[in-house]
């Protein structure tokens, strides 16, 4: 078996509102269109990861917060109709998922063996979060590559950030090296918004764009700066500035996707490809790739890399 | 006001999922009687806050006649499934939701197929009302609303209550302190996870049980920070906003440990 290695990572947002604007025969309300730029930037995302043809893709959520540790999807197919505890009113989707088991195990293996404490989701009526799921739409609306679902392990917010993002960072290194042993062609996908400022009221048609604006100029500055850093491959001084952008931007970074895909491709200085930025309810949000085959860091000969 | 009891419960699963654990066991059996306490009652309607039934846009309340269904804790999955239903009042809810603005709040109706009722909400009904024979008002925690603000919402879904003659017992399902064990244990020896934590969650249970409301909107703001109080004690604040302010004292009909964290089974004398 040929070493598995990480094509790519993409920070990958999961505002339902852009399921929402789509409107996908998966999804049960109806609208007008909305947050076409950001639409639109998966739309080059999209055919970004075709063009790579990945064995899993692997996601990690904010909205599946654990306490115990980092918890891994672990039923080889889950389905049903995730109903958005937050926007019901945007988000009834009817979803069918195929879990890449050999693959979660592995990731749990040596999330445990590097001391951190990990666990197998095995219960077939789980109602898998509504981050997970959007993102996944997102980014392949097919549902044709089979997925590793990992919880965010509330450690960040519990302990502090630093602790929190040390737990990811370890997380990250142990989801490579699964990957790497099982020889899978992998790609990250952090379910993760930038700064997280948003709106309290909703406006009566949701897809009203008139609405729709940065939350807060500092919020939205502070994304120009790290989005900067990010298109020009600075990922070493991006982390530095991290914990100030959490604290500053109320970024939805803190919860640990960011920092788990990044210490999973080896915090490449790399720039990355802002496919788009927008906002929803306020809070920013980037679609942003690292090909690493493109970077030439990974030699994959089936990766039909665009020019 | 027509509130004719109210009662603090906890919205871990555990006890309902694994009651043959004996710590989980003691609470369990605390909701048990706080049960026969509330069907004493006879309420016609139970006003309901969840820490767990989080919101950031609007203020939500259910308004589906009914709920019914399995639901899997996205923590506690192991050891098994919550089956539920829930039977609201849905003239009540919609009046709350159209009354918030007096308070300046947005809110909207919950009235959707498939919506995913909180583990705290289905404990709740599990061990006070497992048939479900009094219709329930459930407001969702808003992230952003301050304690004083859910005290408002307490207060204006319990006035309107009584404006539709309806006996109504006043619910906060939450947590004491929010510490919790990290690390996998062995589930019989469950234990507060700090003695600071046990001091501060025995401290609050003493001066509820004195009606020491003064005492008690003194200390909150320390022991939300000092003890990481489950949502900031907005349960209790829901509550305290439907009692108008005001309760004679309480017993504390069960204490304990939810993997670290604190649970407590707290019946209000009215």
């Amino acid at each position: 078996m040929a070493q598995g290695q990480i094509l790519a990572g993409f920070l990958a947002p999961h505002p339902p509102h852009l399921v929402y604007g789509e409107n996908p025969p998966q999804n049960e309300p109806r609208s007008e269109g909305g947050w076409e730029p950001l639409r639109w930037a998966y739309e080059r995302a999209r055919a970004s990861l075709d063009a790579l043809k990945p064995d899993v893709l692997l996601v990690h959520s904010p909205h599946w917060m654990t306490q115990l540790g980092h918890h891994f999807l672990g039923v080889r197919n889950l389905s049903g109709k995730s109903v958005d505890p937050i926007f019901p009113n945007l988000f009834r989707y009817t979803f069918d998922l195929t879990v890449d088991v050999e693959l979660a195990e592995a990731c749990c293996a040596n999330a445990r063996e590097a001391g951190l404490v990990a666990k197998m989701m095995r219960n077939p009526g789980f109602r898998v979060d509504y981050g997970t799921i959007t993102t996944l739409h997102l980014i392949r609306p097919q549902w044709d590559i089979p997925v590793v679902g990992i919880s965010a392990n509330n450690s960040p917010y519990y302990l502090n950030t630093k602790e929190g993002l040390h737990e990811m960072d370890v997380l990250g290194r142990a989801t490579r090296k699964a990957i790497e042993d099982t020889g899978r062609r992998a790609v990250l996908l952090a379910s993760n918004t930038l700064s997280h400022w948003h709106f309290h009221e909703e406006p009566a048609i949701p897809e009203d764009m008139s609405q729709e604006h940065p939350a807060r100029y500092d919020g939205y500055k502070w994304d120009m700066r790290m989005i900067d850093l990010m298109r020009r491959g600075r990922t070493r001084e991006v982390f530095q500035l991290l914990p100030q952008f959490i604290e500053e931007a109320f970024a939805e970074v803190k919860s640990g996707a960011f920092t788990w895909m990044f210490s999973a491709m080896g915090y490449p200085e790399i720039p990355g490809e802002l496919h788009g930025y927008g906002t929803v309810i306020g809070t920013g949000n980037a679609v942003m790739e690292w090909n690493l085959v493109k970077a030439g860091l990974v030699r994959d000969a089936r990766a039909a890399v665009s020019a | 006001m027509s509130i004719v009891a109210a009662f603090l419960v906890p919205g871990s699963p555990l006890p309902m999922l694994r009651p043959d654990n004996l710590p989980w066991g003691r609470i369990a059996a605390g909701l048990q009687r706080a049960a026969r306490a509330l069907a004493a009652a006879r309420p016609d309607v139970l006003l309901v806050y969840s820490t767990q039934w989080l919101a950031v846009l609007d203020e939500l309340w259910l308004t589906r006649p009914e709920c019914a269904g399995v639901h899997v804790d996205e923590n506690w999955y192991e050891f098994g499934d919550l089956p539920y239903r829930v039977r609201v009042d849905t003239e009540l809810a919609h009046a709350c939701v159209a009354a918030t603005r007096r308070i300046g709040v947005q809110s909207k109706g919950v009235d959707y197929d498939g919506f995913p009722i909180d583990s705290g909400t289905i404990v709740a009904q599990h061990f006070l009302d497992a048939e479900a024979r009094v219709p329930i008002v459930a407001a969702a925690n808003n992230l952003y609303h301050s304690p004083e603000q859910t005290e408002q919402l307490g207060a204006l879904a319990a006035q309107l209550a009584h404006e539709q003659g309806k006996r109504a017992a006043v619910i906060g399902i939450g947590g004491l302190s929010g510490s919790i064990l990290r690390d996998e244990i062995d589930i019989r020896a469950d234990r507060i996870a700090r003695t600071e934590d046990d001091q501060w969650n025995r401290r609050v249970l003493d001066l509820i049980e004195r009606a020491d409301v003064a005492g008690l909107r003194a200390v909150l703001p320390q022991f939300r920070a000092e003890a990481r109080a489950d949502m900031g004690f907005k349960h209790f604040s829901w509550l305290l906003g439907a009692l108008g302010g005001r309760f004679y004292g309480a017993r504390t009909h069960a204490y304990g440990p939810v993997y670290g964290s604190g649970a407590a089974v707290v019946e209000f004398t009215l």
